[in-house]
């Protein structure tokens, strides 16, 4: 019987790393780092396009490094949805022009390859730049019809399947028979990173408090997904500066180095995935981070987990290796990813409660938490919470299809 | 009859053998004449041994529920009237996933691994499409 898979067998990215290989790899551990962070008001943002919030956002960014325009010179733009109200298509040279740069490197992912940061280090370490922006804004509310729009010309909207909340729905409730996970153990993911989102004056769910009871109640979208599952939509963007950690010690913040980086895609769409509910992407980029960073999932102070659905954050921390499969819920309940938990996750209320900037609102918040720049919702004393030296990120893109992680460490 | 006002199919080069073999009720699938592998959705190449040494062949058209999505909002106007309904991933028989529709079915009764059989739904002049019911056991 063949393989239908998505993981044919003898694939390259199985295969065991040469000790040269490893060697190289090593060899990048804290030798970059994310220097500042960019933000713009986020939430719903009337009267503004999406290329002034890519603008405001590394302006800010290249800033909050202690930086100038003309220190950059390299721009990695995330993926972009449908332009709304006839706006021109976000690409990475418009977005150069407009905050005036003529970058040695620029690039941009057509959909959801989640590869940003690791470009971003093999074009410093090939000394072909400097300084590295990688930024992601969108302004879907301008455009109320964009929800309808969603049609992807896809054989399945033949059938009506459409968007991504149904494809991860489809992908949770194989989980839910495969090893028994469901809405039980997802409402500690729900409610857990909301009281995240309470502290964090910026988050979109900030003023508004989250109970079991609320989830239980909460309107049914695609089941087994309901609202309070799915993520945010927002205006606004994000973005960082990545630079080597030799130049970080002469900039302004504490230096938040990237310890290991690791990818894996699995690439097969819903239609004809078989990982749906594990080993997802992050099982492989998982062990390639940490052995980059020469670390073990016990020297984790915290998680910042790409959250597009409560079910996305357990499959992660489980193929990380966090618990094993279907002990999800004994591992969540009793608050361990909220304040005050053993291993906080999403630490701005993520994309669940915080706002969408794809893997830019986990990867920032990572970084801001090592600075030791997050206020109320601070890791350490303030949040009853151990102080954090190391934390793991994620990015994951499609429907579980690519995955990479970041390792940030505070020097 | 009113007008059909869900989303057509849009045959393109790789699958319009597929929706051709639908209008006449036929389930046609790629299979690999070197290595065997029965393909879904169509490629050039035989993604596991990369032959192009394709054959086309009928499925039965029995499968499981490998996994389903119950909607309760409508993405796509045409589909308001529907709800709740129910979008499945099955597992051929033959080994391919294809993703469909389960009819003649509650949502709340659809389970993981439950058998089914296709339906074909006539939905306009041009195009069948190929859905799935729950296989009745007869006692
Ligand atoms: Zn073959």
């Amino acid at each position: 019987m063949p393989d239908f898979g998505t993981a044919f067998s003898g694939l390259a990215s199985d295969r065991k790393l040469t000790k040269s290989e490893k060697e190289v790899q090593m060899s990048l551990k804290d030798k970059y780092a994310i220097v500042g962070v960019g933000y713009t008001p986020q939430g719903r943002v009337p009267g503004r396009t999406a290329m002034s919030f890519h603008v405001e956002a590394i302006s800010n960014a290249v800033r909050d490094a202690g930086l100038k325009r003309e220190d950059i010179d390299g721009l990695i733009c995330y993926r972009h949805f449908d332009s709304v109200n006839g706006e021109a298509d976000i690409t990475p040279y418009l977005v150069a022009q407009q905050v005036g740069i003529a970058p040695r490197m620029m690039s941009q992912e057509a959909n959801c390859a989640r590869s940003q940061l690791i470009s971003a280090l093999g074009w410093l370490e090939a000394g072909l730049c400097n300084y590295v922006v990688i930024s992601y804004a969108y302004n879907p509310n301008a455009d109320p019809s964009l929800f309808a729009r969603i049609a992807d010309n896809l054989t399945s909207n033949v059938f009506g399947q459409f968007g991504a909340t149904a494809d991860y729905a489809m992908a949770a409730r194989r989980a839910m028979h495969v090893f028994h996970t469901g809405p039980e153990t997802w409402k500690h993911i729900a409610v857990g990173q909301r009281k995240w989102a309470n502290l964090n004056p910026a988050a979109q769910m900030y003023e508004q408090k989250v109970t079991f009871d609320d989830y239980y109640k909460s309107r049914l979208i695609v089941e087994p997904f309901s609202l309070l599952d799915n993520c945010l939509i927002t205006d606004g963007g994000r973005a960082c500066v990545i630079t080597s950690a030799e130049r970080a010690r002469d900039l302004r913040h504490p230096v938040v180095t990237i310890m290991g980086v690791g990818g894996h895609n699995p690439s097969s769409s819903i239609e004809k995935s078989t990982i749906m509910a594990g080993p997802t992407g992050a099982r492989e980029s998982g062990k390639t981070a940490l052995r980059m960073a020469g670390i073990t999932l016990d020297d984790i102070d915290a998680c910042e987990i790409y959250d597009c659905f409560t079910y996305t954050v357990e499959i992660t921390l489980q193929d990380y290796g966090f618990f094993q499969s279907g002990e999800g819920e004994d591992w969540l309940k009793g608050g361990t990813i909220e304040p005050g938990g053993r291993m906080p996750v999403n630490t701005s209320g993520g994309l669940l409660s915080e706002a969408y900037f794809m893997g830019l609102t986990p990867l920032t918040e990572g970084v801001m938490q090592l600075m030791g720049r997050c206020g109320d919702r601070q890791l350490g004393p303030r949040t009853h919470t151990k102080e954090p030296q190391i934390i793991l990120c994620s990015d994951n893109g499609a429907i579980l299809q690519t995955h990479a992680t970041t390792i940030l460490r505070r020097l | 009859m009113t007008t059909y006002n869900k989303p057509l199919p849009q045959p393109n080069a790789d699958d319009e053998f597929f929706w051709r073999g639908c209008k006449k009720h036929k389930f046609l699938f790629q299979k690999c004449l070197d290595c065997g592998l029965i393909r879904w959705p169509p490629s050039f190449l035989c993604p596991q041994c990369w032959s192009g040494n394709t054959t086309i062949i009928e499925a039965s058209g029995k499968g499981k529920v490998y996994t389903y999505a119950v909607y309760h909002l409508a993405y796509h106007e045409g589909f308001k009237s529907d709800l709740p309904y129910v979008t499945a991933i099955i597992e051929l028989e033959e080994g391919p996933h294809f993703l469909s529709n389960i009819t003649e079915c509650n949502p709340g009764d659809v389970k993981c691994d439950m058998p089914v059989e296709i339906v074909w739904d006539d939905i306009t002049a041009e195009f069948s499409l190929p859905k799935f019911k729950p296989v009745r056991v007869t006692t």
